[in-house]
């Protein structure tokens, strides 16, 4: 059986709030790219500036400078990684609290996982010491 | 680098103002929707409503800034409450659960007549 290597896009920005939006145009470029509808596309730029915002407000300072967004393509499906090298945080916690939690909440953390998981297929938070954390994200290709 | 985001304050009577944000509300920005709140709370705004309808973009961290905003508002007798139809935005309210928290209207002037009671 033939199988084939998924292409890969690879960018790295430095771990500041105001290259996040880089990331975010990134993903949409390449979204347009594998005609995804207007509203997914923006629900992908949506989830890779949420996973972005993630690395640079709630990973510890010795994360690291730099934010590692890889975007791996096949037939079937976009897979986008968001890589930093921070410890991570308690990603099952934030991303399962609800509105219930919202006025007592003064750190939005969880917030943006929430909606990840929302606009995304699957949503897979990968915290290691050694290599960091890791946001995995994907969106099916309909065919 | 980032898209710039037009803040326009404006008050409506005594203790009401209305902030529309265009543009991107996003993680590298909301900070400053929070310090343009926060400089009309301290001139008397006690019922703000924030209008989104410009806004083409908002992530979690904006949200978050309005969550803060409320919660600040509410502590000294007053309110937030927010403009929008635009239906990508508003879906952001749906999905993280705070169409529980905020009263939310689809524009500027049903939001200041519902806030001014």
């Amino acid at each position: 059986m033939k199988t084939s290597t998924p292409d890969q896009v690879e960018i790295k920005i430095p771990r500041r709030a105001e290259f996040v939006r880089v990331a975010r145009m990134a993903a949409c470029a390449l979204a347009s790219q594998l005609e995804f509808t207007y509203d997914i596309i923006k629900d992908i730029e949506l989830a890779v500036g949420e996973a972005c915002a993630n690395a640079v407000e709630h990973v510890s300072d010795d994360a690291g400078d730099e934010i590692v967004v890889r975007f791996s393509i096949d037939p079937t499906q976009l897979v986008v990684e968001v890589q930093d090298r921070g410890q991570g945080f308690d990603a099952e916690r934030a991303a399962q609290a609800g509105a219930a939690d919202m006025e007592n909440w003064d750190d939005p953390g969880g917030l943006g996982l929430v909606v990840i998981r929302e606009v995304m297929d699957e949503l897979v938070v990968d915290c290691d010491p050694e290599s960091g954390t890791c946001v995995r994200m994907v969106k099916r290709r309909s065919r | 680098m980032t898209m710039p985001l037009k803040i326009d304050a404006r008050t409506e009577g005594e203790g009401t103002a209305v902030l529309s944000l265009a543009g991107e509300v996003d993680v590298a920005n909301a900070g400053q929707v929070r310090d343009a709140a926060l400089k009309l709370m301290s001139t008397g705004t006690k019922h703000l409503v924030v209008d989104l309808n410009a806004t083409e973009y908002m992530d979690s961290t904006g949200l978050g800034t309005l969550v803060g905003l409320l919660k600040r508002m509410k502590e000294s007798g007053g309110d937030v409450v927010i403009a929008v139809a635009r239906p990508r935005v508003k879906r952001l309210f749906e999905i993280t659960g705070l169409t529980q928290v905020f009263r939310i209207y689809d524009d500027a002037a049903a939001a200041l007549k519902e806030v001014r009671g």
